[in-house]
């Protein structure tokens, strides 16, 4: 279009000038009519090669397999500029992270999706997608610690980029370090799980008092829950009690412990959490309506089926069924699920639960009979259902053995919020439901992981009974305990090792300061880190106090044990001072009376321990990359 | 003066600089000719001339020596992998950096496959390989080179030119072929097979491994596999496995045969778990949930099916006809009814486990948990034929009329019971093992499963080099029948005459016992007795020794366990009395040749001969044939199995020493003596390379230097590494290297094709029936 309205404009301006083409202009006109005509087609015909060939071009390729492409190698990989930013930009989320006043981190996809406000590092791993292979290879051994564990994976993470990072600048030859990390290690290790180790709490099963401060403790440092001091106490209490249902009363030589299962109940306030003993069925309230419970018994006789009750057809095998005409397999099909339902009355079944779908006519039948039915109760509470009940999951349709019945003690139907559940209340079971409230999506998402830190970290307490000081006490205690090591009786790890003296004093102090900077990292406002030289704990000031009067100004150390009108000495704790003995004894009264120690499960702070160290010294053996970019 | 010595090994070779950042597997900054590994050979239309096309192949294996150099020895280190899924890996072994590297280059491609064909066979050895490889074509590269200054250059380069060239190639490559064919199975025959040691404590018939010289072994085998802070882990952890394995001292080799076979269904890898959490459990266990399980204690019989139990409407091929619904719902409860009666017949056979292969339908499941009987299904193929192998058991057929029957063997179980690791549950089986393995099974834990899966890949590859360990390895070769003075060592030959060989047996002799008193010495007090097996063609077949204390006197007993000359010739009695007394032998006339200056003097003419003498060989190539058939004297020898040597370049090292005797004695053919040379010269690089980061005693010069001292005065070579190294392994190395070398100059063209190769297969005519 635009051609022909610049043509007529030019045409114009000829037909001005010039009297031939005034004279001729019919000619002209329709000359020009058709040049303008036989370029628009010869314009289109080149544009519809074009495409054709792209498509063709497409189908070649894909008729063909694709050869390789070579792969990027990739030498001295840990030199690089970009692992050195990389590293950095990671370890500055995740100390950013870390600790009660840690910050919180909005995870979004920019195109709309549910937005993840965390500080957790299970969530925060999860979402965040990771190029850099070295990267890569430290957070899948995050991830893969903290489904281990559920708890310290910041705190892997943080050490882990600190050794790595120190290492670095110390500049030693890899093999060494290795070495002597490898050896620092196992003197953490070791001195933790002795028993002259004075931050480590055997836990005393008689009173729920550590267990509560262990709970409260991990609550406490995922500032995204968004909880209040009334509201931890509340949910900290439930997570225990919701633990200690699951365990058996009458214990044997070995413990199997029951589930507790998190229930939703979003938009209720947090203070509407509660925990209940036995299994909650949600159902949907229509259902509700026309149950009638009639107990009969003391004892409701339940009857779980894990097949189909829907009437399909089961597998028929390789071979062809033919069907004569007139023969309705529907027919013959829902006969059979009415005897069985027969069968269920005669036997006086009460509660029918099914994995997978009823068919209808079979649930009017039941309800007829005055059995309740509930279907659709999903795979994954199909095993704490025939736990808590006791039966042997049904997958026959004709004959159905009494031994494969079981029993619960009650069945009520309740309503939380606006939802409707069926209560079973089992006789003798281990399994509880923890209704859990909080305001919205993302926060009860971020409520739910810490239950579930919380839980997983209480069983591994039982497993190994102690817990370890946190607040970053533990930390700094331990940085002290191998400096001393280290000054004072170096020739053990000189001699296994077969290392210079100055070799080892350099690795020994960038082991301790990435535990150092790793317990500074617990305070993001400012402030000021201190250490107090007799116990080696940790302390923490507001930002440009003056150092006058430490005793004043402090209150009580990182772990809440010690308080500072003791007669302390302090020093900060990036200063250099003089290597000393951490005092070796733990002060049993007030562990046992104090209501507000910050506490660590144990075995998950060893083990991220050990998985930081060896993920660090596995990298720093890296010596090339090769990344295969097919 | 160090350097004077061996001249010939202290070529600074241009490698590529460590310091770049970026491999050159795309075109590197500082190499003059682009394109290394990457062929752009595409466009270019006249063949290149030989020269050219060596130097190719030459940059390529350069290229991968650099990668491979770093992770080679007890101080290499780690590469990570990146898969295309996503997926890190760890890892040090050759075999696998080579695959991920996806190579381009033709050459690079074929150097890759013949890299991993050695490696399907024997599990170790890549790195090695390639450095060896690369080694090889430098040398030849500068023989080249040489010839092209001196009589290329007044030639223009015309095709007939290349084409002639091309011929001369093939020669050599033929060279190589009965180099590898003829003299290096006789000199490994002849000379090397005296510093064997073997990892059999005794050496009856009847053999049995002792667990220090299998440490030894697993260490030094770990040492080039893994990373630094598990090895002695690792290594302790598979020689506890093997030993919790074997059910019997004798049938070890059927033990690592199924362990090898079978490694992936006998380990489990867990993620997350610091590295020291690994360990070995009792019984075997399945990479699956039990389908329904029901506890039971003691002994019980144990049934695998291969089908579903229930009986089906049809069965593949049939029809069945449906003709009311009376009877569609009296078949329903038939099978019911059936599977019923199948389970509760297998209860009163006391079987409380069943085993299926493939997934069985809920009324089985039911039915089963009914009767107590557990239920474990989809299990692998695999999985199926392991359990079969070490029970003995054959899958459970259901009988089509009655159900009178028993089961004909049952096998029993000890337990079976879930196992949970890291929240994931497997089943645990006590099998009761009628085959000589004592089913266990390793969990391998990890930071991160890159790891685990490099662990899992070097414990595999250990049992791989365990069992070719022992199996013995055939040694063939031709002697010429009168030339008995040109082959043997030159020293022994100079100062004993041939026709009496009673000096060479007294010189075997007499360094026996303290060769093994510093074995003993080096095991420390560990109580292995090292025996050293010698094996000398031309008295007896096979002689062993024993000294049990090192005070003892010799003892000589002739075996026929290797033998294969018809007829055995005792020792006369007279030597033996000599042996008894061996003080006046220590003054054999052998010792007078051996000084300093000898050794100067050959490494000289070693030097000498790799640079002059290729030019007569390859002038006179063409008018030597091979004409010594009539006097040709057919040998047969093996390697015995189990036969070992200290590693840190032991075999390298002592290989060169008696090539390099060889080449100097051999003057005959020329082109032989060059390819001896040539490929003695090149297994130096290897302990070079190991040896690099030493310093002061421990430095490459002293090691080498004095290894050869040792060996010109007939003493034993010392080393200072603890750990072993298969002989066999090495000597396959060497072969295929060798036989890969000939492939490559074999090739004159490489034409670049646009499609497929195509392959003449038989299953196109089948598809178009």
């Amino acid at each position: 279009k635009e051609a022909a309205f610049n043509l007529s404009l030019i045409l114009k301006e000829e037909m001005k000038n010039t009297s031939w083409i005034r004279k001729n202009w019919l000619l002209v006109a329709g000359v020009s009519f058709i040049g303008v005509h036989l370029g628009t087609y010869f314009l289109q015909w080149s544009a519809k090669q074009s495409v054709k060939s792209q498509s063709v071009i497409k189908r070649k390729n894909m008729s063909h397999l694709e050869a390789k492409k070579p792969s990027l190698c990739e030498s001295e990989p840990l030199a690089s500029e970009r692992f050195r930013t990389t590293l950095s930009v990671f370890k500055g989320i995740v100390s950013s992270c870390y600790g009660p006043t840690g910050r919180l981190k909005q995870l979004h996809n920019g195109i709309g999706g549910s937005v993840c406000t965390t500080s957790q590092s299970s969530a925060l791993l999860a979402n965040l997608s990771v190029t850099h292979p070295i990267l890569k290879i430290l957070t899948t051994s995050l991830q893969n610690h903290v489904s281990c564990f559920s708890d310290c994976g910041l705190f892997t993470a943080i050490l882990c980029c600190n050794l790595i990072e120190n290492a670095q600048r110390i500049g030693l030859t890899p093999t060494t370090v290795i070495k002597l990390n490898k050896h620092l290690l196992s003197l953490c290790t070791s001195y933790l799980s002795s028993e002259v180790c004075c931050c480590r709490i055997s836990v005393d099963f008689s009173s729920t008092h550590l267990l509560l401060c262990l709970v409260r403790s991990i609550l406490t440092s995922k500032p995204a829950c968004m909880l209040i001091k009334k509201e931890i106490d509340h949910v900290s209490a439930l997570i225990l009690k919701a633990f200690l249902l699951t365990i058996p009363e009458n214990a044997k030589d070995h413990i199997i412990l029951g589930k507790s299962i998190i229930i939703p109940l979003k938009g209720q306030r947090v203070i509407d959490s509660t925990v209940l003993p036995g299994i909650l069925i949600e159902v949907p309230d229509i259902q509700v309506m026309k149950i009638l419970p009639v107990k009969k018994s003391d004892s409701l006789k339940v009857a779980l089926f894990c097949s189909s009750l829907s009437g399909d057809l089961s597998d028929t095998g390789e071979g062809t069924v033919l069907v004569t005409y007139g023969v309705s397999l529907e027919n013959a099909v829902l006969e059979q699920l009415l005897n069985l339902g027969r069968q269920l009355v005669n036997d006086g079944v009460d509660l029918v639960l099914c994995q997978k779908v009823i068919h209808p006519s079979l649930k009017q039948f039941l309800s007829v009979h005055h059995i309740i039915a509930i279907d659709r109760v999903g795979v994954a509470l199909m095993e704490p259902l025939s736990k808590a009940t006791g039966t042997q999951p049904i997958g026959s349709l004709d004959s159905i053995s009494p031994n494969s019945y079981g029993s619960v003690k009650d069945l009520r139907s309740t309503k939380f919020g606006s939802k409707h559940f069926f209560h079973l209340l089992p006789n003798e079971a281990t399994v509880c439901s923890l209704l859990l409230c909080n305001r919205n999506d993302t926060t009860w998402d971020e409520l739910k992981r810490t239950c579930q830190t919380a839980l997983h970290v209480l069983q591994l307490t039982i497993k190994e009974p102690y817990i370890l000081l946190g607040g970053g006490c533990t930390e700094t205690h331990l940085a002290a305990y191998i400096r001393y090591k280290i000054c004072n009786e170096p020739e053990n790890i000189l001699k296994d090792n077969g290392c210079t003296q100055v070799e080892l004093q350099l690795i020994a102090e960038a082991f301790c300061s990435a535990l150092e900077s790793l317990a500074r990292s617990l305070e993001h406002d400012g402030g000021d880190i201190l250490t107090d030289l007799k116990y080696g704990h940790f302390w923490s000031v507001q930002a440009n106090s003056p150092s006058v009067n430490w005793q004043d100004l402090l209150s009580r150390c990182g772990c809440g044990l010690y308080n500072s009108q003791e007669e302390l000495s302090w020093s900060f704790l990036r200063s250099t001072h003089q290597a000393f003995m951490p005092q070796t004894c733990l002060p049993h009264e007030a562990v046992s009376s104090d209501n507000n120690l910050t506490l660590d499960c144990f075995t998950s702070k060893i083990s991220g321990l050990q998985v930081a160290v060896e993920t660090a010294n596995l990298i720093l053996d890296l010596s090339y990359v090769i990344e295969d970019n097919n | 003066s160090e350097r004077k010595s061996s001249p010939t090994t202290y070529r600074e070779r241009p490698g590529l600089p460590a310091s770049s950042p970026l491999l050159p597997l795309r075109p590197s900054p500082p190499r003059p000719i682009p394109a290394a590994l990457n062929s752009s050979r595409r466009d270019r239309k006249p063949p290149e001339p030989w020269g050219l096309w060596l130097l190719r192949a030459l940059q390529v294996a350069e290229v991968l020596e650099t990668i491979v150099s770093g992770c080679l020895g007890p101080d290499g280190r780690q590469v990570l992998c990146t898969k295309p899924t996503g997926e890190v890996l760890l890892s040090r072994d050759g075999g696998r950096l080579l695959e991920a590297l996806h190579l381009e280059h033709p050459i690079a491609r074929m150097i890759v496959a013949c890299v991993s064909s050695h490696l399907r066979k024997t599990g170790d050895g890549a790195k090695t390989y390639i450095i060896f490889f690369c080694h090889l074509l430098r040398g030849l590269h500068s023989v080249t080179d040489k010839e092209k200054d001196s009589l290329v250059s007044k030639n223009i380069q015309t095709h007939g030119r290349y084409w002639k060239n091309c011929c001369q190639w093939k020669l050599i490559s033929q060279t190589f072929l009965t180099f590898q064919t003829q003299i290096l199975d006789y000199i490994v025959d002849h000379y090397l097979s005296k510093h064997f040691l073997s990892v059999f404590p005794s050496p009856t018939k009847v053999k049995t491994l002792c667990r220090t010289s299998l440490t030894f072994l697993l260490d030094a085998y770990f040492c080039g596999r893994i990373g630094r802070n598990n090895q002695n882990f690792i290594s302790q952890l598979t020689s506890d496995y093997f030993f919790k394995c074997m059910a019997c001292e004798s049938g070890f080799e059927e033990v690592f045969e199924l362990v090898d076979d079978c490694f992936v269904e006998l380990n489990i890898g867990v993620t997350g778990l610091p590295v020291s959490d690994s360990r070995i459990i009792d019984g075997l266990v399945l990479h699956r949930d039990f389908s329904v399980y029901c506890p039971a204690d003691g002994e019980m019989s144990i049934v695998i099916v291969t089908d579903t139990i229930q009986p089906l409407f049809s069965s593949s091929g049939s029809e069945f006809v449906l003709k009311s619904e009376a009877q569609f719902q009296k078949s329903q409860f038939w099978i019911t009814e059936r599977t019923k009666a199948i389970m509760e017949h297998l209860q009163n056979q006391n079987v409380k486990l069943l085993l299926s292969s493939v997934k069985q339908p809920d009324l089985v499941i039911y039915y089963a948990g009914l009767n107590g009987i557990s239920v474990v299904e989809c299990l692998s193929a695999e999985e199926v034929s392991l359990i079969q192998r070490i029970i003995g058991l054959s899958p459970f057929i259901i009988p089509q009329a009655s159900l009178q029957s028993e089961i004909s063997n049952p096998a029993l179980v000890k337990f079976c019971k879930p196992l949970v690791l890291r929240s994931k549950r497997y089943v645990h089986l006590g099998l009761i093992s009628t085959c000589s393995f004592t089913p266990h099974c390793v969990v391998l834990c990890g930071p991160v499963q890159g790891l685990v899966e490099q662990h899992k890949d070097a414990l595999h590859g250990a049992f791989k080099m365990l069992r070719q360990l022992f199996k013995g390895l055939d040694l063939n070769y031709v002697t010429p029948a009168g030339d008995q003075n040109y082959i043997s060592d030159p020293f022994t030959s100079k100062d004993s005459r041939k026709n009496n060989q009673l000096p060479e047996i007294f010189n075997d002799s007499i360094q026996r016992p303290d060769r093994d008193m510093i074995v003993k010495n080096k095991n420390e007090g560990a109580k292995t007795e090292t025996y050293l097996k010698v094996y000398s063609n031309l008295v007896v077949p096979s002689k062993e020794l024993k000294t049990g204390t090192p005070g003892s006197t010799p003892k000589m007993i002739s075996t026929d366990t290797y033998q294969t000359d018809e007829i055995v010739r005792y020792l006369p009695p007279n030597k033996t009395r000599v042996i008894d007394d061996p003080e006046p032998l220590e003054s054999t006339p052998l010792a007078n040749s051996t000084t300093e200056d000898t050794k100067n003097e050959i490494s000289y003419e070693n030097l000498k001969v790799t640079e002059t003498a290729f030019k007569g060989s390859i002038l006179s190539v063409g008018d030597e044939s091979p004409d010594t058939c009539s006097s040709q004297n057919y040998c047969s020898s093996s390697i015995p199995a189990g036969s070992v040597l200290p590693v840190g370049g032991n075999f390298e090292i002592l290989l060169h020493y008696y090539l390099a005797n060889y080449a100097k004695s051999c003057q005959q053919s020329k082109e032989t003596m060059v390819v001896s040379m040539m490929i003695a010269n090149a297994l130096l690089s290897i302990p070079r390379l190991l040896y690099k980061a030493k310093k002061g005693n421990n430095s490459f010069p002293q090691i080498y230097v004095r290894a050869v001292h040792a060996l010109q005065n007939n003493q034993p070579v010392l080393s200072s590494h603890t750990g072993l190294e298969s002989v066999a392994g090495k000597y396959q190395l060497l072969t295929s290297v060798l036989q890969c070398l000939t492939k490559i100059l074999t090739i004159d063209l490489i034409i670049n094709i646009k499609r497929q190769p195509q392959k003449i297969c038989d299953q196109d005519s089948e598809d178009e029936l």
